[in-house]
């Protein structure tokens, strides 16, 4: 029999010292995965890839891309996604979920503490410098109370899973983070395509993601407003996450707007409908914090509202996320979260952090700048995976250049032990085969008034390439559908 | 609805509308010429000639010999050139896209698939032996997103601006059409008796239209010029004529505006008396000037759309 006709399993080669999530340390198959696996074994490679081609052009097709920019023009490109889902039991998704609210809780309160008190300074518990140095701290923000107390209504958590089984988090993202309408594809996606493996699990819905989302931002609205009229506000359809933006305005009923849509009048936010100006009282905003206001932030940015800060500050109109939260989420506040959430809600993490070295510390550039062949380096404030450098994969000369640039602005860097982020059997084109390929998982929690939500499933990323360990969009990551078991 | 997202959406229904009328045209003329009764209607150059005039380019030379494929390219999938059907797909999803909250997620995938349908239509193929197969796809896709249109939207401001949209350019395609094909019969006058008015070409312009079938069915006789034009202007059950697509216009504009007693400066009270005045017009009327009948409906439309533009997308 030809290649084609063996089961798709066949030629699945496991690396022992990779932590593989389907096997157990003895080598069998563990038990939660097991079914799925006897299904997805009982088809051929040529049925398989069948299979992947019809799902990827059922993507296309929907027009769920993105774009990826290069020098000189960007491209539309599906996000790449396989077909075997990952599994996460009740008992590891309770640690999961329970440690992403109480992160973004912790964050919450540090927010709010060093737009207004700053205690968590004057008592010592981080150092000063770490917020008079940061790009993503704005004065604008000082002795502000965002409405209903909440900076970072949505965060996404990336965690991993490392070696010794346990979970980490890699990093917090509350600016804008993205990825959640993917979710909600990729398991459309899997439902088109292989319907029957939901018949022997009990997966929790992804779907109310939307109901949730919207839940929450009529829970932060402004004083005096009875219904509330929320938007989302997109940068525009050249944005690499436009189809998302998109989504939820429509999964949610409200209007995607651009700017240009909005203007500012006695301190009021206001639409431009077919019928005339309509108030605006919740604005989900998907454009960065220094491109909101012309007037107060980049003056030559097009993609904000002249206005929209002032109203802001009236409490007119409430932002979601809250300007400024990107104080909290830089690579060097992270460093910190064990003592934050200490300090601010008297509990252990319940979710490990990576340990750090701060290059701004001059003992711990010492080691860093000794060790860099064994060290993740990464800037403090870039997002999407973009400057990170990985010791072992790195040249001799190269290695020198990290050195470099760490020496001319250690600030600007930390650096971490290589995390061997867990694999999964990922199906690989070229080889037609199963292959183990890394993994993360992005969870999705939203913080209210009183509400509180973490979407059970979220974004688990793959690395493609062999030996990656970066997971990002836009270094030629994919995905996979998430299922959170039900207990 | 945001004054910007109804633009878009007026547009979209513009811009898949008038794709399927050039790819029509290229059709029906290109392949009707070719057993054609008489010599100029038979030669390449009128026909090339004839599908530059419908997409108003005037700029070539007349005494200079047309490339048929050079022509082909450059109306069919040229992104270079404006009025291309490529272009015409590219704005028509683009517009889709900025609306993509607002329309149905079934809508949305059969644009895009028209998209990338025009998009991958490999160039070489096209020119030389994909004219055919190339237009039909377009006029089908196209059906399949009016129906889309239709079925999976909610008939409200949505679809009414859509559908203002599609007729709109319909009747204003139309207009060009009769405009580009009289033009045509003028040079190729008909073998026997009234040469103008018995034309070969009538029977190409009612196909370029895809009004041939009911045409035939209601006259039962070979089409002359004043039955086409007739048909084609005047009769309110041809779904292709400039009086259906008004009506259309008007029954939609109804939806966006529900006041009772008209503005005279609104866009309903202008859709209202255009209507009118097509309605009580016969056809004696118009065969005697078609030139500036021709110059007066474009107008009309131009106007009703200035005037949704002020009304509905300037806020």
């Amino acid at each position: 029999m030809g290649k084609a006709e063996h089961p798709i399993f066949s030629f699945y080669n496991k690396n022992p010292d990779l932590y593989d999530e389907i096997y157990t340390k003895g080598g069998d198959i563990k038990e939660v995965y097991q079914k799925l696996f006897d299904i997805y074994g009982g088809h051929s490679i040529k049925e398989f890839a069948d299979l992947n081609k019809k799902a990827r052009a059922s993507f296309f097709n929907q027009g769920i891309t993105f774009q990826v920019y290069g020098e000189k023009e960007s491209h539309e490109k599906i996000f790449p996604f396989d077909l075997f889902p990952r599994i996460i039991d009740a008992n590891e998704w309770d640690i999961i979920e329970r440690g992403s609210i109480q992160r973004s809780k912790a964050l919450n309160l540090f927010l709010w503490d060093v737009y207004h008190e700053k205690k968590i300074i004057k008592q010592g518990i981080v150092p000063l410098d770490l917020i008079s140095s940061s790009n993503n701290y704005l004065h604008q923000m000082m002795d502000l109370d965002p409405p209903g107390g909440i900076y970072n209504h949505i965060s996404g958590t990336d965690v991993i899973k490392h070696t010794d089984g346990k979970f980490y988090v890699l990093e917090d993202n509350i600016r804008c983070p993205s990825g959640v309408s993917y979710v909600i594809c990729n398991r459309t996606a899997l439902k088109r395509a292989l319907f029957g493996v939901f018949n022997h699990y009990q997966t929790h819905t992804v779907t109310n993601y939307a109901e949730n989302l919207l839940d929450l931002l009529e829970t932060v609205k402004p004083k005096g407003v009875d219904n509330p009229v929320c938007v989302v506000i997109t940068p525009g359809m050249f944005n690499s996450a436009f189809y998302e933006h998109s989504y939820l305005a429509k999964t949610m009923g409200v209007e995607l707007v651009e700017g240009k849509d909005l203007f500012v009048e006695n301190d009021f936010v206001y639409m431009k409908t077919i019928r005339g100006p309509l108030k605006v009282d919740v604005i989900y905003r998907r454009v960065d914090d220094l491109f909101i206001d012309p007037l107060e932030f980049k003056p030559n940015s097009s993609l904000g509202v002249p206005g929209l800060f002032a109203a802001y500050k009236k409490g007119n109109v409430t932002l979601a996320n809250a300007p400024g939260t990107g104080v909290a989420d830089d690579k060097a506040v992270y460093t910190y979260m064990p003592q934050i959430i200490k300090y601010y809600l008297d509990e252990e993490p319940i979710l490990s952090n990576v340990h750090t070295y701060h290059c701004s510390r001059p003992d711990e550039l010492k080691y860093v700048l000794e060790h860099v062949h064994e060290l993740v380096v990464k800037p403090v404030d870039e997002a999407g995976g973009y400057g990170i450098s990985i010791g072992n994969r790195l040249t001799k000369n190269e290695i020198e250049k990290v050195k470099k640039q760490i020496k001319e602005n250690p600030r600007k860097y930390v650096a971490q032990p290589i995390m061997s982020l867990s694999v999964h059997p990922t199906y690989i084109d070229e080889s037609e085969s199963f292959e183990q390929r890394h993994i993360d998982l992005r969870t999705f929690t939203v913080l209210g008034k009183d509400k509180e939500f973490v979407l059970k499933g979220g974004l688990t990323r793959v690395a493609l390439e062999k030996g990656n360990l970066v997971v990002n969009s836009s270094q030629g990551g994919g995905s996979k559908d998430t299922w959170v078991l039900k207990k | 609805m945001l004054a910007r997202v109804a633009n878009n959406l007026f547009w979209m229904g513009r811009y898949i509308e008038r794709s399927e009328h050039i790819a029509r045209y290229l059709n029906v003329n290109y392949f009707s010429s070719l057993d054609a009764p008489n010599k100029l209607s038979q030669s390449r150059q009128f026909v090339l000639q004839s599908m530059l005039y419908m997409v108003g380019d005037q700029t070539e030379d007349l005494s200079v010999e047309l490339n048929e494929e050079d022509v082909l390219y450059k109306i069919g999938l040229d992104i270079d050139t404006s009025y291309s059907i490529i272009n015409n797909i590219k704005h028509a999803r683009e517009n889709a896209n900025s609306a993509r909250d607002l329309i149905s997620t079934e809508l949305y995938e059969s644009i895009n698939k028209f998209y990338h349908f025009g998009l991958n239509y490999p160039v070489g193929s096209f020119v030389k032996n994909g004219l055919y197969d190339f237009t039909v796809n377009i006029t089908e896709i196209t059906a399949v997103l009016r129906g889309k249109i239709r079925g999976t939207l909610l008939h409200n401001e949505v679809y009414a601006l859509i559908m203002m949209g599609m007729n709109i350019e319909r009747a204003t395609q139309i207009t060009r059409i009769i405009n580009a094909k009289y033009n045509d019969a003028l040079k190729a006058q008909g073998s026997y008796g009234d040469k103008f008015s018995k034309s070969f070409e009538w029977t190409t312009l009612l196909k370029c239209t895809e009004s041939y079938d009911m045409m035939r069915r209601l006259y039962k006789k070979t089409p002359t010029s004043i039955s086409t034009l007739e048909f084609l202007i005047l009769n309110p059950n041809c779904p292709r004529s400039v009086m259906n697509c008004l009506n259309q216009v008007y029954a939609h504009i109804l939806i966006l505006d529900t006041s009772k007693h008209y503005n005279k400066n609104s866009t309903a009270f202008l859709v209202g008396k255009t209507r009118s005045e097509y309605r009580y017009k016969h056809i004696e009327e118009i065969e005697d000037n078609i030139q500036s009948f021709i110059e007066n409906i474009l107008n009309s439309l131009g106007q009703i759309s200035q005037k949704m533009e002020m009304e509905y997308f300037n806020h």
